[in-house]
């Protein structure tokens, strides 16, 4: 583990801008549930960061020390006592540098910790604005940074301009000989894809198109609007957050679209359904919503029909719940309606599950390499879940967590078949 | 100053005091969070935010914090729920269900209730003066809690346990004259409450809000608090 972050370059030390944006962000939202906090240490035992590797400072509550301190320091008088007579350690460049180690490579926002917190504490959302200080200060890794600048100039950090969607796209359909419209005026449902499906997972792109075109969806996909992750929110960045929701909604705007489905990345739902609309001013009218409710939604009216027990037959199922596709998505129940029809008898429960399942450590992490140790450790955890209940296959709605899965599957030789839920609906459509 | 008149002076004056300060203090907090501002969610909910609060509140309030609603977390630190439910409860129990402290409120707010006989509020008053050791000396090995405390921390928990003990102390008679151990532990309790509105005592009034928010965020969602 480095300690060792960039400056911001300004010459500046990047303490300022970092302490000017936690008092910004001090509202009594934030101020309420520090305040809350009894320090009794019980949110450790729920990250599975802390869970895998032991590590103390892995402690959720310790992830937002520095967020604590700026607020006490700022808007306490016992804190700015303390701070004035030398008690209370002001925040340094050190603190910063450290920091950002620990907010950016160990805390995948799944929010685990809040339901654990007897409390009631939102700590994932409050590690959040750590990072929009750390992003302000310029203090973000490297290797991250990289990244996001890459989506901020050419749209997607994982390369996908262009040419490369529109060569992409023409090559789904036509080996999967799946119909796929594009930039279509006026139609009702705009779906957008992340780069991993579209780089990675091009099978799920087909399946979704397939399952689109058998409910007899009037759907697009935009290539002004064709990339859903958001690595500006990733960082923390609000500024750059924004400008990426901005190219989604103005894509739905300029197709007139009244609804855009979110597919298969937690960070991008999050960021869309959940934060938009308190960052900036949403087009009204327009519905956001994710794959998984949609695959849902489809089943319980009946626009789709699926071949009941279809995958009855290939050993025990099991489903992953994605953190910010179930746990802060609410998509708990749509998986499970659809795997109970589709795999009636083979389809197991992990323990624990639903809003308590713990994070397969995909969600972020993957994209930074220093994190890699602590990642697979708790991959190792999720994996020992799914042996218990003798998984052969495990199944789920998020594409990040898919590449966690089959980077850790590789990594370890495991013999355990990793798929989407898209998928497996499409494989399962009767005409 | 011979210690009758000294008792005089710490349920007295003192203790007015002291109740004052804890008073101005507690709203003093609770203003100051308020006034910093609340954002409006303009995000649409899936779920009832409001009906997410009332759950939350419900399930931490009536049934107590300290059960564990979340599979795994409780064989992860059964001490911490264990003592420290039981050093709530004797906490509790001890100070509106014993029948000296009912009639302090009493004197206080002008009407009385029924009380627990005196051994049972005796048995918790132990547990609980041995939950809060156990929690100190959890607090000293655990390499989180190690991390996580400051002098505050030891400090809340020194300040509670002097109130228990010397009231212990004076129920039962023990090393002092009576009314060294009253004064003793009225100068316990009086301090206590100048302290909590100083301190991270005060999580019992901000509990209320953590825990509204989180039922509100989960709610939201359409997902159990
Ligand atoms: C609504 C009322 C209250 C709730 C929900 C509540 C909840 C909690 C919780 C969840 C903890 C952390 C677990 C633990 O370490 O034991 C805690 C710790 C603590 N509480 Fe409370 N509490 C309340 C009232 C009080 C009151 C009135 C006092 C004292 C006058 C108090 C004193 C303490 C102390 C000293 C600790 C720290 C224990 C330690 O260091 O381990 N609490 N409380
Ligand atoms: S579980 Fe909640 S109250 Fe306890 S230390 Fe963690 S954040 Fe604070
Ligand atoms: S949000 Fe998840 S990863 Fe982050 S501190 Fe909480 S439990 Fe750990």
């Amino acid at each position: 583990m480095t300690t060792q972050a960039p400056t911001n370059g300004s010459g500046r030390s990047p303490t300022v801008p970092a302490l000017q944006t936690f008092v910004k962000e001090t509202g009594g939202w934030v101020a309420s549930q520090l305040e809350a906090c009894t320090r009794c240490g019980i949110c450790a035992e729920a990250c599975h960061f802390y869970q895998a590797t032991g590590n103390p400072e892995y402690a959720p509550v310790w992830k937002i020390e520095l967020l604590r301190r700026a607020y006490e320091q700022r808007f306490t008088i016992g804190g700015r006592l303390r701070l004035a007579a030398g008690l209370a350690k002001p925040i340094s460049d050190a603190d910063l540098a450290h920091w950002s180690t620990l907010v950016y490579e160990a805390c995948t926002m799944c929010n685990k910790c809040a339901i654990a917190c007897p409390m009631g504490i939102q700590i994932g959302p409050l590690i959040h604005e750590v990072r929009s200080a750390m992003s302000e200060a310029g203090v973000v890794p490297p290797e991250l940074m990289a990244a996001v600048n890459k989506q901020m100039a050419e749209g997607s950090p994982l390369g996908m301009t262009d040419s490369v969607w529109d060569s992409r796209l023409e090559w789904v359909a036509d080996e999967w000989e799946e119909e796929i419209p594009r930039d279509v005026q006026g139609a009702d449902t705009l779906v957008v894809f992340s780069s991993i499906e579209v780089m990675k997972f091009p099978g799920n792109v087909a399946a979704i198109a397939k399952i689109m075109n058998a409910a007899g969806e009037k759907w697009t996909v935009s290539s002004e609007a064709r990339e859903i992750v958001n690595f500006g929110f990733y960082e923390g960045n609000e500024h750059r957050t924004v400008e990426i929701l901005k190219r989604v909604f103005d894509g739905a705007v300029a197709l007139g679209v009244k609804r855009i489905v979110v597919t298969e990345c937690g960070h991008a739902y999050d960021a869309l359904r959940w934060t938009a609309a308190n960052l900036m001013d949403v087009p009204v009218g327009i519905e956001v919503t994710h794959i998984a409710g949609v695959l849902g939604d489809f089943v319980r009216q009946g626009r789709i029909k699926l071949k009941a027990g279809a995958f009855d037959n290939d050993g025990v199922i099991t489903f992953h719940d994605a953190c910010k596709i179930q746990r802060r998505g609410g998509h708990i129940n749509e998986p499970r309606e659809i795997l109970k029809i589709l795999a009636p008898n083979a389809f197991k429960e992990m323990s624990p599950n639903r809003e308590q399942a713990i994070c397969c450590c995909g969600g972020g992490v993957i994209a930074i390499k220093e994190a890699d140790p602590q990642r697979y450790a708790v991959f190792q955890m999720k994996v020992d879940q799914a042996r218990k209940v003798g998984a052969q296959t495990v199944t789920m709605t998020c594409s990040n967590c898919r590449l966690q899965f089959t980077d850790g599957v590789a990594h370890f030789g495991l013999d355990l078949k990793v798929t989407g839920l898209a998928q497996m609906v499409a494989d399962a459509l009767v005409e | 100053m011979n210690w009758t008149s000294f008792l005089e002076f710490t349920r007295g004056p003192l203790f007015y005091a002291a109740l004052l300060i804890f008073i101005a203090g507690m709203v003093y907090r609770l203003v100051r969070v308020i006034a910093l501002g609340w954002a409006r969610d303009r995000v649409k909910s899936r779920g009832s935010k409001l009906g997410g609060a009332v759950r939350s509140l419900l399930k931490g309030f009536l049934i107590w914090p300290f059960i564990p609603w979340v599979k795994n977390t409780f064989s992860r630190s059964p001490l911490i729920y264990v003592a420290g439910g039981l050093f709530h409860l004797g906490l509790f129990v001890v100070i509106f269900l014993g029948a000296a402290h009912m009639l302090v409120w009493k004197s206080l707010l002008g009407f009385g209730w029924p009380t627990l006989p005196l051994p049972i509020v005796d048995w918790l008053a132990v547990v609980a003066i041995a939950a809060m050791i156990v929690l100190f000396i959890n607090r000293l090995v655990h390499p989180v809690l190690k991390l996580i405390s400051g002098p505050a921390e030891w400090l809340n928990l020194v300040f509670v346990f002097l109130p228990m003990i010397s009231g212990y102390i004076l129920t039962h008679h023990l090393f002092f004259r009576y009314e060294t151990a009253y004064s003793l532990h009225m100068l316990a309790v009086d301090w206590l409450l100048i302290w909590i509105p100083l301190s991270r005592i005060s999580h019992f009034m901000f509990y209320f809000f953590a825990k509204a928010i989180h039922g509100a965020q989960f709610g939201k969602r359409a997902v159990a608090p």
